[in-house]
Formats: C-alpha cells, structure tokens, sequence
C-alpha cells in the first residue's frame, strides 16, 4: 500500500492565519510511505511537523532512515530542513536527494549552508544524523523492495524534477513547480525579433516536451500538480513564473488518463473560502466529461493507494 | 615542457573558459537586461563557440544518461529557460586582460572568432542547399562553429609553445596541426576532443572536432557533417575570412566534394551569403 500525508500545500512562504486554517500555510512537504519505507518530497516548513510525528512513530521502531527527495531549491521547498527533528538524532540515516542548477553549486552547500552560524545557531558539521547528498538528473531507479523512482526535469526557473513512485502496482507522481513549456520565440513574422528558424524549432520543441510530461504522468492512480494560478491569472501577469494554472493541470491529467488529481502549490493570498468555491467550480466544470477525480490539497490530509 | 604537464595546464582552463573577448560586450548587455527577448540570447550564443558550448553542455549533462542529446540552441533554452541560460553565459562573460597579453598569442581571437563563425554559417548554409532536413541544420552550424574549439586553450594556456608551432608552420608551409603536434605533442582536434567530451557534447559534434583533418580514415555515422565542415573550414581558409593560424591549409580531397555532390562552384554560390551573414552578426556585436 502507498499512503501520502500532505503536510505543507502552499508556495513561496508560510502564510498562517485565519484564512488559511483549513487547507494550510505551510509550505510544501509531503510523506509517502511504501510498506514500512519512509520517503519524503520537499523540505518546505511542513517537514517541521512531520519530524515531531516521526519522532513519535517511527522512532520507536528503531534508528530512522529516511530519503527527502527535493523537487528543487528554491527557499520555500528547502526552508523547513534546519527544523527537522531527525536531524538533530544520533543513528539517524538521512539522504537529501535533489537537482542542482550549476554543477559548481553542489546540493549540500545550498542545503546544509542554511545550517551555518549566520542563519542557525547550529552548524552543519555539529548535526548528529548522518547525510548523504545525492544530486539527481533524470533517471530511472530502483530503490529495492519493489519501489521504482522515475524522475522528470519540469518547466521552472531552476531545474525541477518531477517524482514517479512506483510501488505493488500503484503510483503517485509529483509535477511541481511547474509552468507548461512554450515557445518564447516570436511566431509572428511581422515581429522584429522574429526568427523563422527559431519560431518553427522552438514550436516544436514546446510541444514534444509538453508531450513527454504527459506520457510521465500518464496511467498514474495520484498526481500531485502545481495549480498556483487560475486561466485568467496566468493569462494575466504570470506567464514565465513557472506555475501552471487549475485548467492546465486538470486537462493534462484527464489526457494522461490520470485517476486522482490533488490540486497544489495553493498561491499564498488564496483564502480557504476561495479554495473550496474553486474545486466546486472545476468538479461542476468536468462533471460527466472525464472519469478524472479532482480535489484541492489540503494539509493534514492522507491519501491511501 | 612534458606533454603531461601541457594537459594538466589546459584541462584547468577547460572548466573556466571563458566565452570570446569579441563577445564579451554584447554578451554582458544583453544578459544584465532584465527583458531581453530570447531571440538576441539565442543570436548572441551562437555568435560564441565557447557559449554555444557551455549552453550544450549544461542541457546535455542534465539530461544526459537518457539517450537525447540536445543540439539546438532554441530547444535548450525552452527547456532550461532563458534566467538559467542568461546566468550561465554572464559566469562566462569575462572581462579578460587579453589585450596585453594578446601581442604574445599566435592567433588574435577576433580572427579566430570570424573564422569560426564563417565555418559555421557555410557550414549551415551548404547543408540547407544540399536540403538537409530543417531539422539536423543547427547541428552542423554548431559542429562547425566549434570545429576548431581545442586552438583556444592552445592558444592562452600555451602562448608561447603555439607561438613557435605557428612559425613553424610559416617556416616549412606546413598546415597548422602538423606543426602543433611537432612542437607540442599534440593537436587542437586532440584538445578540442578534449573539451567536447568534458561538456558531453553530441557526438556529431565531438566526431567533427576530432576528425576535421583525418575525415579520410573517418568511418563514423556523421560522415555528411564532417565532410561539410571540412568543406566550409576549407572554404573560410582560402577566402581568407577571418584567421584561425593556418597559412597553409591543406588542399581537399576531391572525395570530399563527391561526397557531398557538389562541385567548387558551391564557393561562388554561397559566398556573398556567408560575408553577409559575418557583416550583420559584426554589427550586431558592435551596436547597442
Ligand atoms: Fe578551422
Ligand atoms: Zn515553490
Ligand atoms: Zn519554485
């Protein structure tokens, strides 16, 4: 069985609040657990809780071993790591796989640096766990027992990987952050800077990459999809931000075939009132067109496949 | 000097290359605005045999392992986006004190740059008129722009030893690469090969690098490619556009032409388009 906790939803910073009390104001981090295996996507604030929950649970059963997979480095999906409990514990295993930018910017430096005097009063060499840093591309892995990793670069700022898990049959995909990629060369002819080499390349090239995040996502029993923006925002003032809209992620998950989509990455100034109006828009929206099951993140929830 | 030594010397300058001091102008205005259109991004990186290099490689060793080399420019750009490629290319822009050290150097880097250049859009420029697939046309503009990528090292980490194979190759009317591995134990395919490999570059393109002056005993799958930068270098040398050192280049095999179904006219076809072409990216270097 494959059971994910949500335990940070929300992009760029916490936003705690009143009207922020039923989806959450962490930021992201989700727990998947493959049999008794503990896998963790982000280091977003939420991991602060989920460290105490760990500290509860887990370490009864013996030293801890856990994989943080890190979708990217940008802050709020890496802020939480100084206030994850296990690091703190002696015999705990820990390995922070994530991709990194610019091979000179190595993962433990943009990680571990926020563990130095400046930011933290502890530093990094002081953490009782031991970590290992593990800079990922795109692969195909097997991590035993039965769990496969499949990662995907997405459409952000810095390089972003998606997660496939693959785990007795089912599978669980993260696709954020994540903006659709599109041609940013001028198609028009009459446009100065247009390039009629460019223009056709870069066409292409929007849509077989688009097409591969598809085929990534395809079949999958949950998705995990960045949905900060609604159509009209997008359309608005936030192309080129790296964040995809509601309408983007559910058509692409009702063309992958997908089963269940957990629309995420809330936008901080969404309010739970909001949220909810919005996943009873998009359900009446598809209802009766697609076998797709659609609904908002909500931290503190659990998702078992 | 021990060739060991050499080697050491120019792997060190391979991971901080710099891009080309012609370049550096343009590439530092153009990456320092914050609303550059990713159509003079595109324009000014392919201007640069060490940008379009360092682009490739970063797209290619993130991707690589999964089998899609990624040749072109537009595609990598869509997928790395344009602040990922505009930071790369501003870590390579770097105001280098060559012009004092440029009166030691064999070959003077704005030659260098123009032929390069040259190689690269005859090289484009004949495969559109062989009606190459529009798509595999970037790949041997890019194959030829960074033929001759292994003379850059050569030529700022071992002035002085390149100097003398220059002179040499003045001296006995040899063709460059004779003299280099004469005096310095190896040659820019050898380094350039090198340094191809390092940024993982497609093998179209190390295969060019590698075999531009053994293409006879070449028996690889980018035959068409390197024949044609062949050709075009030929072409750069005996019109002497730009300078890349060789003052006697060897004459081509006459299988290259048969190769490519073409015959010397080819030259007087493509040669106002190429000088065009060289005029314009000048120009657009020059202006702001
Ligand atoms: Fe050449
Ligand atoms: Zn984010
Ligand atoms: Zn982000």
């Amino acid at each position: 069985m494959i059971k994910m906790s949500i335990w940070g939803d929300r992009g760029s910073i916490p936003c705690p609040g009143p009207d922020t009390v039923e989806y959450g104001g962490n930021t992201s981090c989700l727990e998947l657990r493959f049999g008794d295996r503990l896998v963790v996507v982000d280091a977003g604030s939420g991991i602060r809780q989920l460290g105490d929950h760990i500290m509860k649970t887990d370490i009864k059963r013996g030293p801890l071993d856990i994989d943080i997979f890190l979708t990217h480095t940008h802050w709020d999906h890496i802020m939480g790591f100084p206030m994850f409990t296990p690091i703190y514990v002696p015999g705990t295993k820990l390995r922070v796989h994530g991709p990194v930018t610019y091979e000179e910017d190595t993962l433990d430096k943009i990680i571990g640096n926020q563990l130095s005097y400046r930011y933290w009063p502890v530093r990094q060499s002081e953490l009782a766990a031991k970590i290992e840093y593990d800079q990922m591309k795109e692969a195909t892995l097997d991590m035993g027992n039965g769990l496969v990793l499949k990662t995907k670069y997405l459409n952000h700022p810095i390089l972003c990987l998606g997660y496939r898990f693959e785990f007795e049959g089912k599978s669980v995909v993260t696709i954020y952050d994540h903006e659709p990629f599109r041609n940013v060369f001028p198609t028009d002819p009459a446009d100065p800077d247009y390039d009629a080499d460019a223009a056709l390349e870069g066409e292409t090239a929007a849509r077989e990459e688009n097409e591969k995040i598809l085929r990534f996502m395809a079949g999958a029993d949950l998705v995990v999809h960045d949905t900060q923006y609604t159509a009209k925002e997008y359309n608005l003032n936030k192309i080129g931000w790296g964040h995809s809209s509601f309408e983007y992620a559910i058509n692409a998950a009702h063309k992958a075939k997908v089963k269940k989509l957990l629309m995420f990455h809330h936008d901080i100034n969404r309010t739970d009132a909001e949220l909810t109006e919005l996943e009873r828009k998009y359900r009446a929206d598809i209802g009766g067109k697609t076998s797709l099951e659609i609904q908002m993140a909500k931290e503190g929830s659990t998702h078992e496949l | 000097m021990s060739s060991a030594n050499n080697l050491e010397k120019i792997n060190a300058y391979i991971g901080r290359m710099p891009s080309l001091p012609v370049t550096v102008t343009k590439v530092l205005e153009i990456c320092n605005n914050p609303k550059t259109s990713p159509t003079d991004l595109n324009r000014i990186i392919s201007l640069d045999p060490v940008l379009m290099g360092r682009v490739l490689k970063l797209i290619n060793s993130a991707y690589y392992g999964l089998g899609q080399q990624v040749t072109s420019l537009v595609r990598a750009i869509i997928m790395l986006g344009i602040n990922t490629v505009k930071n790369l290319a501003l870590s390579t822009a770097v105001v280098d004190n060559l012009s004092d050290r440029a009166a030691f150097q064999a070959i003077n880097m704005d030659g260098f740059w123009r032929h390069s250049l040259c190689v690269g859009v005859t090289s484009r420029m004949v495969a559109k008129k062989r009606g190459v697939d529009q798509r595999s046309v970037e790949e041997y503009f890019a194959a030829g722009l960074l033929h001759d990528l292994g003379k850059i090292p050569m030529n700022n980490v071992l002035s002085k030893e390149y100097v003398l194979a220059m002179s040499m190759a003045d001296r006995e009317r040899l063709p460059l690469y004779f003299a280099e591995k004469r005096e310095i134990d190896t040659d820019h395919s050898e380094v350039g090969t090198i340094i191809a490999q390092s940024w993982k570059l497609d093998r179209a393109i190390v295969d060019t690098v590698n075999a531009h002056h053994a293409y006879l005993e070449y028996d690889g799958p980018y035959k068409d490619i390197l024949y044609t930068v062949v050709l075009a270098n030929y072409f750069a040398n005996i019109q002497e556009i730009g300078f890349s050192g060789d003052r006697y280049p060897e004459r081509i095999d006459p299988s290259v032409y048969q190769f490519l179904g073409l015959t010397r006219d080819i030259f007087e076809e493509i040669e106002s388009g190429v000088t065009a072409e060289i005029e314009n990216a000048r120009i657009f270097l020059k202006t702001n």
